[in-house]
């Protein structure tokens, strides 16, 4: 469904990516793994166009949006949730979600007043909540309605960059039940984690990368068998 | 009514209602660092602008005046949509400095102009509410009540209210308050964040243009007018607090009605430098204003 | 080899045309007044050389040291007055009247750079406006003083070897101060002190984290240049024999910052190529002179759209051409790093480390401690602290609680310019270069030291260099070179000040697989050499080769430590980064 070919990215004189395919197909939950620095936030802000590659193309059903700026990619479905969640603090949580749908022409009142409702029942502190300030919530808080706005957007791919960053482990759990039940109501996601076994859990399959390449792919069940994961984090114990 | 009772109560008025135009100026300068982060040095300029396309359409076209303002207005909109295309987006990815420079480029062609076109001559533009002796008002409880100063209050309330329900009710609002608080994210969203941002600058255009055709029945066009307005402006935003709305509104009217009674009570030569005074005094002492949060680098 | 044999050597291209431009100078004063001879042009010479003077000024405030400052004719205006007040009302010498207008200009430019220190970019800016404006209020209407509107006329001439009774005399004079001026500010950016003015302007935090006292030198900075305006100033009073407070006003800073910026505000030349352009660009658009400073706005905007180096720019990039690449000499002895002390002593202490950002806690009570002569990494998975931990220790952030205790003494609190002097040193997760000034020129910032000559800086600094393997492009422009390079820079920079303790944030970042066995050879000649080494690394393979111990943190806490072999093996730091098997197979 989509696709990433040979893509080169570089910020000023550092090289970050050196050449990464990978691809995603409909219904899949894809994960990229790697150690911090490896490059895989580089490679989902380059689909979703906050940088464009020097090489290489991104592919959604054939078509290349590489060039494209980040509003009108958002308009073909793709809705990416950053590292770091990105609430918009002085807005309530209700407004964060409204503002989800902003990649829409004329989003019908009632059909956004029953997606959200949908948010609600998906994640039910943020009703509790409708009313607050997005910097008055809590980490996780924040990180639940990240991904709602996310999805307030209809998106063909969600694209999610380290949903369990600075969470506390129970809420880890959460976080990763949710976007389990996303993709079973439908929602192709591609997932940056740095905590390999709970994505690799999760997903179907997975693409390890090393400083900007991708060095070990496959299904997710022999990944979280396979040693070389590990590695990936914490070194081969092969002294450079 | 005893004496300085009254004439505490004018102060106050008229302090207030210059303070209105100071916080309309104020208004213009935070909508724009909100969504931009950049320090327009030429806000006051575009009083300066509005004020003399009054005079230009209603002295020299003879138009009708309400008319002359709402094509003033609406000059002002491509005013503002000029600058920000010629003078903002070029440098939108610079740092701050040259973004500065730029601005005060700006402010100095805009002044410069408007005397090259127009002469040094200050011009007299007629009042909202015309009466046989100039600016007229009604007397209350010992308070002269000059009517184009009631109309600045007036103007003033409406349209901070009016702002108010527009960026709290509306969804375009919304939008141009989240561009504003994250434009990156913002843009993810499908947000068309160029688009805000040209939309700020031409509402800060028309905020300083409605100031300036405001204050012109009060005191003369003249091409320096929006120097000061601008300066003072901008002291009122620090000392309210950079970039906080309220801060600009508050600022604004304190700043006024400061020099209102600092004229009146210790010199009137050097009214136009109370305000600079009290900028530096809460620069050195309390440089993140009144709402403003501190003010810090990260590493 | 000698301070000069170093300083020959070392000295690019540029040094040696600076002389001859000097002479060529000199010249140019000499002929320039016999050429234009009537009244008219020779008093333009006057007030060309009286506001390229002024303009010298903003090249050390705004060229060198990057802060913004319209109070330029303010200051031009406290050396005019001062002249004009000491020779008719006061009757006092022209030099005494001189050196009380500089001590005036002395006053308010140390007042308005302290201003600086809490705030920077558009207060500064406003700040310098308010001066620039309420100057001008009180000279117009102290009229008891300053004579108001009306001015002051019938100023005295300085007494001189030559009486300067004409105005030929007199241009010599002016157009002479010029060139001694140029030649000093010309001088001044290569100094030590230059050098820390431009590190300023390049990137402020980094300077601040080698070593520079970022305060003082952004005050000196700004005395500097009020000094040298008041010095214009009082040129062009005694050159024009009257003043108006018209000639001191807002507009004419602006007219300043114009020049400086046109002409191009890193050089001295530069400055002067401005203020020659737009002294007489009015006279000769003379129909143009209502618009003229319209002409100026626009030409502001233009200029730093595209070309914000100005004139002088262009010229640089012809001088480039027939640049000669010097070479570096070799330098006397090796890279001394490590300090003194016993091998296995403890360098560093953290107790109860503790720093909260708003709500958030980054770092939650951590303790641990450096030994000498050790390599000690500080690893943990994204967001457990790593970084804000070495923001502490260096003295970027102030903890909100705990100790830090650095070869004895408590550090806490201490700027960062006094830790760096104290022997700790540090490199950047996202490098800090000073981009604009080349490899040789950000080795010696990280090398200079308040104590010491230009000599042993130099010295350091080679080392330094030399050590890293980088000696071949020593003088290119760090924006030019490949981020490789950069790096080693960076690590240069930081070894040139001979730390103790080096911090390293991930230094592994961005760098292929040889760059990073270079850097693994490297850090391991440094331990050699008896530098104690803290490094944040997120590259195993890197830490298993460098490091003998780990410190590994987790959400602000620290969750284990030991060798790193036994890190990386203790199960609750594989959790820490891979997550929790059963956990997520339960999900």
């Amino acid at each position: 469904m989509f696709e990433v070919r040979d893509v080169h990215v570089a910020y000023g004189a550092v090289t970050a990516l050196r050449g990464i395919s990978l691809e995603v197909r409909e219904g899949e939950i894809v994960c990229l793994l790697g150690a911090n620095g490896a490059g895989k936030s580089t490679t989902l802000r380059t689909v979703s166009g906050l940088l464009h590659p020097l090489r290489g193309e991104v592919l959604l059903d054939g078509r290349p949006i590489h060039r494209l700026s980040a509003e009108a990619i958002a308009k073909q479905g793709i809705s990416h949730v950053p590292e770091g969640r990105h609430v918009f603090p002085g807005l309530t949580v209700r407004e964060n979600l409204v503002l989800g749908t902003s990649n829409q022409s004329n989003v019908r009142r009632d059909e956004m007043e029953a997606d959200i409702a949908r948010m609600f029942k998906l994640f039910p502190d943020l009703e509790r909540l409708k009313h607050a300030l997005g910097w008055t919530l809590s980490g996780g808080q924040q990180q639940m309605l990240a991904i709602a706005r996310g999805l307030m957007a209809r998106p063909q791919i969600l694209l999610m960059d380290e949903p369990s960053l600075g969470l506390a482990p129970i809420l880890v759990q959460e976080v990763f039940r949710v976007i389990k039940e996303i993709n079973i109501g439908g929602t192709t996601i591609l997932l940056v984690e740095q905590n390999a076994t709970m994505a690799l859990a999760i997903s179907h399959r997975g693409y390890v990368m090393e400083t900007g390449r991708i060095v070990l792919q496959g299904p997710a069940r022999d990944l979280l068998q396979n040693p070389q994961v590990r590695d990936a984090y914490l070194g081969g114990g092969k002294p450079a | 009514m005893p004496e300085s009772l009254s004439m505490n109560g004018q102060l106050l008025f008229a302090g207030l209602a210059i303070g209105s135009v100071y916080a309309l100026v104020a208004l213009g300068f935070v909508m724009i660092f909100r969504a931009t982060n950049v320090v327009n040095f030429a806000q006051g300029e575009f009083s300066m602008l509005g004020a003399y396309f009054l005079f230009m359409l209603w002295h020299g076209l003879e138009l009708n005046y309400f008319a002359a303002i709402l094509v003033a207005l609406l000059i002002m909109v491509g005013v503002g949509l000029i600058f920000e295309i010629t003078v903002y987006y070029p440098l939108r990815n610079r740092t701050f400095l040259p973004v500065i420079i730029a601005t005060i480029g700006a402010s100095i062609m805009f002044q410069n102009g408007a005397l090259a076109v127009f002469g040094p001559s200050p011009e007299k533009v007629r009042p909202v509410v015309e009466t046989t002796s100039g600016t007229g008002g009604i007397m209350l409880a010992g308070v002269f009540f000059d009517y184009q100063y009631v109309i600045i209050l007036l103007v003033t309330v409406l349209l901070v209210g009016l702002q108010y329900l527009f960026f709290e009710y509306t969804v375009l609002g919304k939008k141009m308050q989240a561009t504003s608080q994250d434009k990156d994210m913002a843009r993810l969203l499908g947000i068309p964040v160029a688009f805000m941002i040209a939309l700020t600058f031409i509402y800060s255009s028309l905020l300083g243009g409605l100031s300036g055709m405001l204050v012109a029945p009060i005191f003369f066009v003249t091409h320096k007018m929006g120097a000061t307005l601008g300066l003072k402006a901008f002291a009122a935003t620090i000392c309210g607090g950079f970039g906080d709305v309220r801060g600009a509104i508050l600022g604004g009217l304190a700043l006024g009605v400061i020099e209102s009674f600092g004229a009146a009570y210790i010199s009137a030569i050097y009214k136009d430098g109370f305000s600079f005074l009290v900028l530096i005094l809460f620069l050195l002492l309390r440089p993140q204003g009144i709402f403003g949060e501190k003010v810090a680098e990260k590493a | 080899m000698s301070s000069n044999e170093i300083k020959k050597a070392t000295g690019f291209h540029w040094l040696r045309p600076g002389y001859l431009a000097l002479v060529l100078g000199a010249v140019v004063v000499i002929l320039l007044p016999l050429l234009f001879t009537s009244r008219y042009t020779t008093n333009l010479l006057i007030l060309c050389a009286s506001w390229g003077i002024a303009t010298l000024g903003l090249v050390v405030v705004l060229g060198y040291t990057g802060q913004i400052s319209l109070a330029q004719a303010a200051f031009y205006g406290l050396g005019a007055y001062a002249v004009a007040l000491g020779t008719t009302r006061w009757g006092v010498d022209w030099w005494l009247a001189l050196i009380l207008g500089l001590a005036a200009a002395v006053l308010a430019g140390a007042v308005l750079g302290s201003t600086t220190l809490k705030l920077g970019g558009h207060y500064l800016a406003m700040v310098t406006i308010c001066f620039q404006i309420i100057y001008t209020l009180i000279n117009t209407n102290w009229i008891a003083v300053t004579g108001g509107p009306d001015g002051i006329s019938n100023i005295k001439r300085p007494p001189f070897f030559v009486p300067l009774n004409s105005a030929q005399k007199y241009a010599w004079f002016a157009l002479g101060a010029l060139l001694l001026v140029a030649g000093l500010v010309w001088w001044l950016r290569d100094t030590a002190l230059g050098r820390a003015m431009r590190a300023i302007r390049e990137n402020e935090l980094a300077a601040e984290a080698l070593g520079v006292d970022t305060r003082r030198v952004k005050v000196i900075a700004f005395i500097l240049s009020a000094v040298i305006a008041a010095l214009g100033g009082a040129i062009y009073a005694s050159g024009y024999l009257y003043i108006s407070p018209d000639s001191f006003n807002f507009d004419h800073a602006v007219a300043f910052l114009a020049m400086v910026l046109v002409g191009g505000s890193e050089s001295a030349l530069g400055a002067i190529l401005g203020a020659t352009l737009l002294t007489f660009l009015p006279e000769w658009l003379r129909d143009l002179k209502r618009i003229y400073l319209v002409i100026y706005g626009c030409a502001i905007i233009l200029v730093i759209v595209f070309m914000p180096e100005g004139l002088w720019g262009y010229v640089k990039l012809i001088g480039r051409r027939f640049a000669r690449t010097a070479v570096l000499p070799s330098a006397r002895g090796t890279l001394r790093v490590g300090g003194r002390g016993m091998a296995g002593e403890e360098i560093l202490r953290v107790e109860g480390l503790v720093k909260h950002f708003g709500g958030v806690k980054a770092v939650d009570g951590v303790d641990f401690s450096v030994r000498r002569g050790e390599v000690h990494a500080l690893i943990g998975p994204n967001g457990s602290g790593k970084t804000t931990i070495i923001n502490l220790l260096s003295g970027l952030y102030v903890p909100s609680a705990g100790r830090i205790r650095f070869l004895g003494r408590d550090i806490v609190g201490l700027r960062p310019s006094r830790i760096a002097h104290a022997g700790m040193a540090r490199s950047f997760q996202n490098l800090r270069l000073f981009r604009e000034l080349s490899m040789w020129e950000n080795v010696l910032v990280g090398a200079q030291r308040e104590v010491g000559s230009e000599a042993d800086t130099q010295e350091r600094a080679v080392a330094a260099i030399e050590f890293v393997g980088a000696s071949d492009k020593a003088h290119e422009i760090c924006r030019n070179l490949p981020y490789g390079h950069q790096k080693l820079v960076e690590l240069a920079r930081a070894l040139a000040g001979e730390p103790d303790l080096l911090l390293l944030d991930e230094p592994g970042a961005g760098l292929n697989q040889t760059e990073k066995q270079e850097l693994v050879r490297l850090l391991k000649r440094l331990n050699d050499m008896g530098l104690t080494i803290l490094i944040v690394e997120h590259d195993m393979s890197l830490v298993s080769s460098v490091a003998s111990v780990a410190t590994v943190l987790n959400f602000g806490k620290k969750i284990a430590e030991g060798t790193v072999d036994e890190v990386l093996r203790h199960h609750g730091v594989v959790e820490a980064y891979l997550g929790n098997r059963e956990v997520a197979l339960g999900v």
